[in-house]
């Protein structure tokens, strides 16, 4: 029925922030570290003396089922591919910003430090892809297999299996089942995730959605209504010929009187 | 020659208002900070950040564009409601709208990350992205204001056959510029229906498009008169009160519809409480709806203070003020901070926002001292028989 989509599984609880993730994105897409397109959401240090923990994760786009960025973005740089990646394209974008502004994951990055700035984010590594490897950099290098790489039913039904088969180890909750009307990228963790500092959305639908209601729907809608409004107004409204003309001529008399005072 | 030509530019420029060449000092300085903007990149140059990616820049441009939403309010009045006494108004509107289009522009320019790709808009189209919409429209909307002010710098020229053709398209051009208006007046609140997560519920509305298109008819009509007021003093010219009272007339009606849909709003999605409960941003939002919008409906509902010049002034600050903040607002003040992370502009992003809007005051008032931008308005000397004129009954029933 729909075509191969793929897929993230992230489990919060392999990962043990060696950041080889980072160093792989940095080298696989030649961006430097300071721009890489995953990064570490952390808890900070929680828990009571001697029983103290400090959770990490690592985060990138969550390649929305229904992205509110390729929704917003103003010159279509921003495209989804029919196996669910959300590529970005750089010789499109101008720099306006509004993605960050549209993702509810907080996810594209601006490259605040370069002259001639652009996006940064994930694209699933879609060259490598393309070019017939089987993983994204980030998880062909992760060396706990806290990221995983596969088909978008495949890594569900994994996060799924491991609460089910540990459920003391994680809290009962896939991320990216259904924020944001579901993504590609779940997230499973032993903490809940407002405290990995995770965008916290109880919205099931993604505002992809609303936006579409009022740009496609509402703004023609709008814009047919005073055009036809104004045009019937105009003719209802149209003085009858005669006086019109009076009032024209007043007027180019008026005109030619202070074209005479000048 | 060369001398003869010296002497005719002074010429030129005498009796230009003093105030020009501090206006001419102003942009010089918003130039050179618009060049070391250019130069250095956004992160050197402005204080946005990746949980503030929008800043002041934006916020000048939504606050612009809705009082540049004179034009098209004015436009309608004029020539769909047949309402032609306010046609001296026109022209000084016209230039007003084409100059805020103008510096929106401008900033827009310096406020993306790739300023040279600028016309991409044009050749990548996203039918579902508001800024696009907004792009079009405004581009569009931008060129039908040039040609209803050409007939101005056309008028003293050899060109000035062209206006026959000119003035027949009127209405058809009239139209369109109304209807693109309403599209990017609408489309501007539409920008923020996708930033769901990120502004505060009390802003936040699928139905934010009809505040700002509704919005900006209120902010237009109070452009005008406070535009009256101001061209006293700068230019000597100014409108008829009788006209002004006519405009001050619909703002009860704008007014009024807009505050009923805004707590309709909050009521039908249940955020009512939101009023008093959101502490700072609580307080932002009832001086909105109190001084923006119900003090200035009062105001304009009493007869005696829509004939008196001043008054009608103090009731259009009112609702300016209000739509300055709303702006504001949902573009700053009400987006919710992340890691405590909070935004202040610059002295970059101020003294460019500064250059720009001086920039584009100095070429109105060139474009008032070189065309006939005021041929129809009064005489401010004559001011006094025209306040005279108004306190009689008026003799035309138009509106209501």
């Amino acid at each position: 029925m729909t075509a191969h989509k793929y897929g993230f599984l992230i489990d919060a609880s392999r990962c043990i922030d060696c950041r080889a993730c980072l160093v792989a994105c940095s080298a696989e897409n030649n961006v430097s570290m300071k721009h890489t397109r995953i990064w570490i959401k952390d808890t900070g240090i929680v828990g009571e003396f001697p029983d103290l923990k400090h959770y990490t994760a690592p985060y990138h786009c969550m390649h929305c089922t229904d992205p509110a960025c390729v929704s917003a973005c103003t010159v279509g740089a921003l495209q989804q591919n029919e196996d669910g990646i959300v590529t970005y394209d750089n010789d499109r974008c101008i720099g306006c910003r509004y993605c960050m502004y549209a993702c509810p994951f907080e996810v594209p990055y601006f490259e605040w430090d370069k002259q001639f700035a652009l996006i940064t984010k994930c694209d699933f590594c879609i060259s490598r892809l393309e070019e017939g490897q089987a993983e994204p950099a980030c998880a062909a290098t992760c060396p706990t297999d806290a990221i995983q790489f596969g088909s978008r039913e495949e890594m569900l039904a994994l996060a799924r299996e491991r609460i089910k088969n540990e459920p003391g180890r994680y809290v009962d909750h896939v991320f990216g089942e259904h924020e944001n009307g579901g993504t590609s990228t779940f997230f499973i963790s032993p903490v809940p995730f407002e405290q990995l500092g995770f965008p916290t959305t109880e919205r099931t639908e993604s505002s992809a959605r609303f936006n579409r209601e009022v740009t496609e729907i509402g703004t023609p809608i709008i814009a047919s209504a005073v055009a036809l409004g104004m045009t019937g107004i105009y003719l209802a409204l149209k003085p009858k010929t005669g006086k019109h003309a009076a009032e024209k001529t007043e007027h180019t008399e008026e005109k030619t009187a202070q074209a005479q005072e000048e | 020659m060369a001398i003869n030509v010296k002497i005719k530019s002074i010429k030129l420029l005498q009796g230009l208002p003093r105030f020009a060449y501090l206006l001419a000092v102003l942009t010089a300085l918003g130039m050179s900070a618009s060049l070391y903007r250019l130069y250095a990149g956004l992160g050197d140059t402005t204080n946005m950040s990746t949980v503030f990616p929008w800043g002041l820049w934006i916020s000048f441009d939504l606050t612009t564009v809705a009082f540049a939403g004179a034009a098209f309010t004015l436009a309608a009045l004029v020539y769909i409601f047949h309402m032609h006494d306010l046609h001296a108004a026109v022209r000084p509107t016209v230039l007003f709208g084409l100059l805020g289009y103008g510096s929106v522009l401008v900033i827009l320019f310096f406020d993306l990350g790739r300023w040279d790709r600028f016309w991409h808009f044009l050749v990548y189209p996203n039918l579902s992205s508001a800024l696009f919409e907004v792009s079009w429209c405004i581009a569009i909307y931008t060129t039908i204001l040039i040609y209803e002010f050409s007939p101005v710098l056309l008028e003293k020229t050899k060109y000035k056959k062209l206006l026959g053709f000119i003035e027949k398209i009127t209405i058809p051009m009239v139209i369109a510029g109304i209807t693109f208006s309403s599209m990017h007046q609408s489309s501007l609140g539409s920008l923020f229906v996708i930033m769901e997560p990120r502004l505060h519920p009390l802003w936040y509305s699928i139905i934010q498009p009809e505040f700002f298109l509704l919005s900006s008819l209120a902010a237009g009509i109070s452009t005008i008169i406070i535009g009256s007021f101001v061209s006293i003093k700068l230019f000597g010219k100014t409108l008829e009160q009788k006209m002004i009272e006519k405009l001050g007339r619909l703002m009860p009606w704008i007014l009024g519809l807009y505050l009923v849909i805004k707590v309709g709003e909050l009521a039908f999605a249940g955020e009512l409480d939101l009023l008093f409960t959101s502490g700072m941003l609580s307080v932002l939002f009832l001086a909105e709806m109190i001084l923006g919008v119900i003090i200035p409906a009062v105001l304009f509902s009493i007869r005696k203070i829509r004939t008196s010049r001043v008054a009608s002034l103090v009731a259009a600050l009112f609702v300016a003020a209000g739509i300055l903040l709303n702006r504001f607002d949902a573009t700053w003040f009400a987006i919710k901070k992340l890691n405590g992370e909070s935004y202040f502009p610059s002295w970059i992003e101020i003294a460019l926002l500064v250059g720009v809007a001086s920039g584009v005051l100095l070429v109105y008032t060139l474009a008032a001292h070189f065309f006939p931008v005021f041929s129809e308005t009064l005489n401010a000397r004559s001011l006094s028989e025209a306040n005279a004129g108004a306190s009689q009954p008026a003799h035309t029933p138009a509106g209501d």
